[in-house]
């Protein structure tokens, strides 16, 4: 649950807020839903993350839309701590960090607001964690597993 | 049959603080610069490249500088652009297309927009009503910065193969010990690697000495057939090899962060220049971060995978003068100059080692050298190789 003392990332800037496209829009969509929405191939069984015409492992053009698990592992990470734009300017620090879902081929970077920086580890286990953008579309970020 | 192609004029501008000159005008000065050391006129001039930030920038650049250029060539690829350039303008004379290229760029960064690069946010990507072209749009607001994507791939390494931040920091200083025998630099001053360590963090594990500077500055190198450097001033130096290659654009599509290009550009260049390693006597690396040398150099095999943070501080430091690879002796982007793309000032300083001007920085009977960039976020990787004649 949010902490209070946490920074509270709810107010999206009007040129933070997505721009959905015909490619991407089911993305922006899923997360207004609570759902991270990525890509999965029929060819070759691998997923990407962000939307693309092509597979992006296999070149085949048999591409679905399902809904990720939001489970995943940390990759990497790191701990912002000088942002000259605002609102991040005001959110320091905070991590983020590169995940591997769990479905194997889709990574991707995402914030992780609700994460104490001194806990932040490569192999942590995370989940995804919808934030509003607007009243249809949403950000995905991560939060611990446990 | 084929040509030998040579580096036969260099020329640096003004810097690292220019407020007076324009992106432009730190271009023309430079090129100016190398016309005046290789001996030449603009009318000897038939091929021209450059990259900036906006379309037909060699366009412009030729108009302004009244070139009437019959090769352009614009391959923008970020801060190794001009890897690319010297690679592609080797192969076109190298077969007749064109006889001599300036390869030019210049760009008035800290002057125009300050020091806000590297954590302006996006990585790169837009503000205000711009649409970001994917995929910044995903990683944009997540308040992730280009340093904080370099970061990223640092940390992968630490975890992978227990690199220090400490070994990081080397670099810093011993570029720093470079900068301090170049009046050209930014800064000079001796560092320590507690002074780098206690540098504020900008994104973990990079501190602020583990960045490069923002400056302005130009720079042009001119590149010509063997037959007619002959004729010219300076010692050639011979361009032996090069490759590029890219593995990726954002940091998320990475495949692996400890892991770059490079390891396929440089085997594949060391491979036409028929070197190995071991022969190069100086190293002119795209310092973008500290990182970025360090993972680089193990990539062209100047140390196995893992082993470069060891490498970097054995001998009392490799990256010295009398260590085993001297590298960035110009003080670097980490101390010199930075001017928001650094890849072309890497082949000016190997060409001025190669001819023995490099002056208190020489590195003593110097035939072989690397010039080496990375662009955008690790992303591409262009290696050089340059030689004496005799090497």
């Amino acid at each position: 649950m949010p902490d209070s003392a946490m920074p509270d990332w709810s107010d999206v800037p009007k040129w933070l807020m997505p721009r959905p496209t015909h490619e991407d829009r089911e993305f922006w969509e899923g997360a207004g839903r609570n759902e991270l929405r990525i890509q999965h191939c029929s060819s070759c069984g691998r997923h990407q993350h962000y939307a693309r015409m092509l597979c992006s492992h296999c070149g085949k053009q048999t591409l679905a839309w399902v809904t990720a698990s939001g489970e995943g592992t940390v990759y990497s990470f790191t701990v912002i701590r000088q942002n000259g734009v605002p609102p991040f300017n005001e959110r320091i620090p905070f991590v983020v960090a590169t995940v591997d879902l769990d479905e194997d081929g889709a990574r991707l970077i995402a914030a992780m607001p609700m994460l104490d920086p001194a806990e932040a580890r490569i192999g942590m286990r995370v989940r995804a964690a919808f934030r509003r953008a607007g009243d249809q579309l949403g950000f995905v970020d991560f939060v611990a597993a446990e | 049959m084929q040509q030998r192609v040579c580096i036969v004029g260099v020329g640096l501008s003004d810097g690292p603080v220019t407020p007076e000159l324009s992106g432009v005008m730190l271009e023309a000065q430079s090129f100016r610069r190398a016309l005046d050391d290789a001996g030449l006129e603009k009318d000897d001039i038939s091929g021209l490249a450059s990259a900036g930030y906006g379309g037909m920038h060699e366009v412009a650049l030729a108009e302004y500088l009244g070139l009437a250029p019959r090769w352009l060539e614009s391959s923008s690829v970020g801060g190794s652009s001009f890897e690319f350039h010297a690679l592609h303008a080797y192969r076109a004379i190298q077969n007749g297309d064109v006889d001599t290229v300036a390869i030019v760029y210049g760009n008035n960064q800290l002057s125009a927009s300050g020091r806000t690069l590297g954590t302006g946010g996006g990585g790169g990507g837009g503000r205000g009503g711009m649409a970001l072209p994917l995929p910044m749009a995903y990683e944009f607001p997540t308040g992730l910065t280009l340093v904080g994507a370099y970061a990223m791939a640092a940390q992968r390494h630490m975890y992978e193969y227990g690199t220090k931040p400490e070994q990081l920091a080397s670099i810093a200083v011993q570029t720093r010990e470079h900068a301090g025998r170049n009046p050209r630099a930014m800064y000079r001053d001796p560092i320590t690697v507690a002074d780098v360590m206690s540098s504020r963090l900008v994104a973990d594990p990079l501190h602020k000495l583990d960045c490069c500077v923002i400056s302005d500055g130009g720079c042009c190198v001119i590149m010509t057939t063997e037959e007619r450097a002959r004729s010219l001033p300076h010692r050639p130096v011979y361009v032996r090899g090069g490759a590029g290659g890219t593995t990726h654009h954002s940091i998320a599509a990475m495949p692996d962060m400890t892991r770059t290009a490079a390891a396929v550009s440089g085997p594949r260049a060391f491979a036409e220049a028929g070197i190995t390693p071991t022969d190069v006597d100086v190293f002119a690396m795209y310092d973008s971060f500290t990182y970025t040398v360090l993972v680089v150099l193990e990539d062209l095999g100047f140390a196995p995978k893992g082993e470069g943070g060891a490498f970097i501080t054995d001998n009392g430091g490799n990256l010295r003068l009398g260590g085993a690879l001297p590298t960035n002796t110009d003080g670097g982007g980490l101390s010199c100059t930075h001017p928001g793309m650094r890849g072309l000032f890497l082949l000016c300083e190997a060409t001025r080692q190669l001819r023995g001007e490099a002056g208190d920085s020489q590195v003593a009977g110097a035939e072989i050298a690397v010039a080496h960039g990375s662009g955008g976020w690790l992303s591409t990787q262009g290696t050089v190789v340059l030689g004496t004649e005799g090497a």
